[in-house]
């Protein structure tokens, strides 16, 4: 195979690299301006409603995003086991696990550790894991745990599932007052709601750009350009980056510029990155000509904020997120995307960490490859866990799969 | 300037090598233990076919690798066992639609396309359960050659049964009906049933079409390969040499490329 660089890096990544220093700056820093400007700061869960707690003047930190961090950093193996010697199992999410482990082993872990949080926030709409391992950190640190339970839905949501979610809103909203010791705002909210939709907006129209052939994005710039979606919804600063990143990738379709030199097969990604492994997993495909298009997992941040009663929108928004849906409403986005992005194929990471996302995949593999005739992959490894990474047989079967597809 | 074609399956376990001629017939065949260098053996095997048949390296056109060892084995072209099985097959067997293929450390189901194109597969994940390696270390454990437990394991009266599939738990539980007494032959007929069950609890991933061809070495087994027939309930076509057909594969593949 070539030595030669196939894969055009974006020019946008530094001011990426600015946006997120300054997000885990200010995070470091935290014990120095929180208590001055009445601000504290919660370890929040991904699906948490982080309008709600912006509203508050809250500063949210994602120990998701954290454990991907430790993950590229190469440590998720030492925290994970530090985690284990507690007693926690090694089946367990590796975020949740190497989160844990990082409270002991603050030697190793990035930024020795995410700083202390003055309150938690976990919402049950991606995983039942949440709650236990968000209960672990409240006996750690002493601090209160508010929950969003919001309940699976197997069809579309129902007017008793949404008012189910709006009470728990209500509860968390005077819970939040007692806690930050401030007023709810409900002006404050919309105007926090108003720059999460703006950047969920950005966010959609820039994964769309990769409609066109050849795509101006591959899964690796996805993965890599969604941490500020994560980390700054609902902020001025998230929405700066997406204008900028959104002119990049636009200028990039209309010069017909690629990602990769040379596309010869789009590929729908599914499940969340092998983070440990980003860059070389990735180039098994790329020095093939096999570009990811698309994926179900940094899509999930591409919500719509819809209009009307605050609390009703953000319950809808919420419960509705995919993990919290049906295999056939899984398998029914993956076939739009592959029809909306033109792909010829889709490749499932089967992620031991997180069930959710992965035990159903085999049903939904089959039921899409029989609609679209389009072939579908399943590579094992783990989005964090170095340790369920085996190289040879992964590479044999992408190899053998991207032989099938001409590569 | 060469008239043959070379085909290099270098597995976890053994190497095969096979030499086409221009008409795309079987010139020469070999195969030997992969052992710690299966690139040497890859060499040593070829060297081996080109002097019987009295040609020299030059005689070899186009080389293609498959197998573990493809990587680092100077050929022109390598590509992945998957893909060359499925094309050894569709040879042998124009009508195959899947193949159950059981080699050392692998075992994987493929469905074909009429023309030999891959559909779709599915593979054994990083254990050694369904594999040969499994029949190994439970041939180690009786102390029966690896070559009869098949037959052996057809004279049972009644099956054991070795419920686990992992190699580590199940030699435990050989090891159990050995304590108990269990004659030889029904702890085999049982260890080949788990080989058999496990490969075709994974075939239900890809589906199953007839005609299926049962290949690689463990086709050679006939207690899982008479246990393998039984479970899906249709019969399998066995190669006449089933540790050869990947090899065959990437021999035609670079009979293609020339
Ligand atoms: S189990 Fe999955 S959804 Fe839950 S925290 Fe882990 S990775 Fe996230």
């Amino acid at each position: 195979m070539s030595q030669k660089r196939s894969y055009r890096p974006l020019d946008s990544t530094r001011d990426l690299k600015r946006t997120i220093t300054r997000y885990y700056t200010l995070t470091r820093f935290h014990r120095y301006w929180g208590r001055p400007l009445g601000r504290p700061l919660a370890w929040v869960t991904s699906g948490a409603p982080v309008e709600l707690l912006r509203a508050f003047k809250i500063h949210p930190v994602y120990p998701e995003q954290y454990g991907a961090i430790c993950s590229t950093g190469k440590v998720t193996a030492e925290l994970c086991q530090a985690a284990e010697a507690l007693g926690y199992s090694q089946d367990l999410c590796t975020y949740a696990t190497s989160s844990i482990g990082s409270l002991t082993r603050t030697d190793i872990a990035p930024m020795k550790g995410l700083p202390r949080p003055d309150l938690l926030v976990a919402c049950n709409n991606i995983c039942g894991t949440v709650l236990k391992w968000y209960e672990a950190l409240a006996r750690h640190f002493r601090v209160p745990l508010l929950v969003l339970d919001t309940p699976y839905l197997p069809g579309e949501i129902t007017p008793q599932a949404r008012e189910y979610v709006v009470e728990q809103f209500k509860d968390m909203t005077s819970s939040l007052e007692k806690i930050t010791g401030r007023r709810f705002n409900e002006g404050e909210l919309r105007r926090v709601m108003g720059l999460s939709d703006e950047v969920t907006t950005l966010w959609r129209e820039i994964r769309e750009y990769c409609r066109a052939k050849p795509s101006p994005l591959n899964g690796t710039d996805l993965f890599i350009h969604m941490a500020p979606i994560v980390v700054l919804r609902g902020t001025q600063q998230g929405v700066d980056y997406y204008r900028k990143l959104k002119r990049e990738v636009g200028q990039r379709v209309r010069e017909g510029k690629a990602a990769l030199e040379n596309e010869k097969i789009r590929l729908v990604w599914d499940n969340i990155a092998i983070w440990p492994k980003l860059f070389g997993f990735f180039k098994m495909f790329t020095e093939r000509g096999a570009c990811f298009v698309t994926d179900t997992y940094t899509g999930g941040w591409a919500m719509e904020i819809r209009d009307g009663d605050p609390l009703e929108s953000l319950a809808a928004t919420y419960t509705e997120v995919f993990l919290n849906r049906s295999p056939d409403f899984r398998a029914r986005q993956l076939i739009q995307f592959i029809r909306d992005y033109s792909a010829d194929g889709f490749v499932m990471h089967s992620n031991r960490s997180c069930k959710p996302y992965s035990l159903v995949q085999e049903v939904i593999r089959r039921k899409v490859m029989r609609e679209t005739g389009v072939p579908g992959l399943v590579v094992e490894a783990d989005m964090a866990d170095p340790r369920a990474y085996a190289e040879e047989p992964i590479r044999n079967r992408v190899q053998a799969y991207l032989e099938a597809l001409g590569a | 300037m060469g008239k043959y074609f070379l085909g290099v399956d270098i597995g976890s376990l053994t190497t095969k090598v096979v030499l086409l001629n221009e008409a795309g017939e079987i010139a020469a065949r070999a195969t030997g233990r992969s052992g710690y260098g299966g690139r040497d053996v890859a060499r040593r095997l070829t060297a081996g076919l080109l002097d019987e048949k009295g040609l020299a390296g030059s005689d070899v056109a186009v080389t293609v690798a498959t197998g573990y060892g493809r990587i680092t084995y100077p050929a022109d072209r390598e590509m992945s066992e998957i893909t060359c099985q499925a094309r050894g097959i569709a040879h042998l067997f124009p009508g195959a639609r899947t193949v159950i293929d059981i080699g050392g450390q692998d075992s994987k189901v493929i469905r074909l396309l009429p023309g030999g194109k891959v559909a779709d597969f599915a593979m054994n994940d990083k254990c050694a359960a369904g594999t040969g390696r499994f029949l190994e270390v439970m041939a180690g454990a009786l102390e029966v050659p690896l070559e009869e437990i098949g037959d052996l394991s057809l004279q049972a009266g009644n099956q054991c049964d070795i419920s686990s599939f992992c190699t580590v738990f199940a030699e435990s539980e050989v090891i159990s009906h050995v304590s108990a007494g269990a004659p030889k032959a029904d702890i085999l007929a049982g260890v080949c049933n788990s080989v058999a069950a496990r490969v075709a609890s994974m075939s239900s991933r890809t589906g199953l079409e007839p005609e299926i061809v049962f290949t690689g070495g463990v086709a050679r087994n006939s207690g899982v390969a008479a246990s393998l027939a039984k479970q899906l309930g249709c019969g399998l076509k066995i190669p006449e040499d089933p540790v050869i057909t990947a090899a065959l594969g990437a021999a035609l593949f670079a009979r293609g490329l020339a």
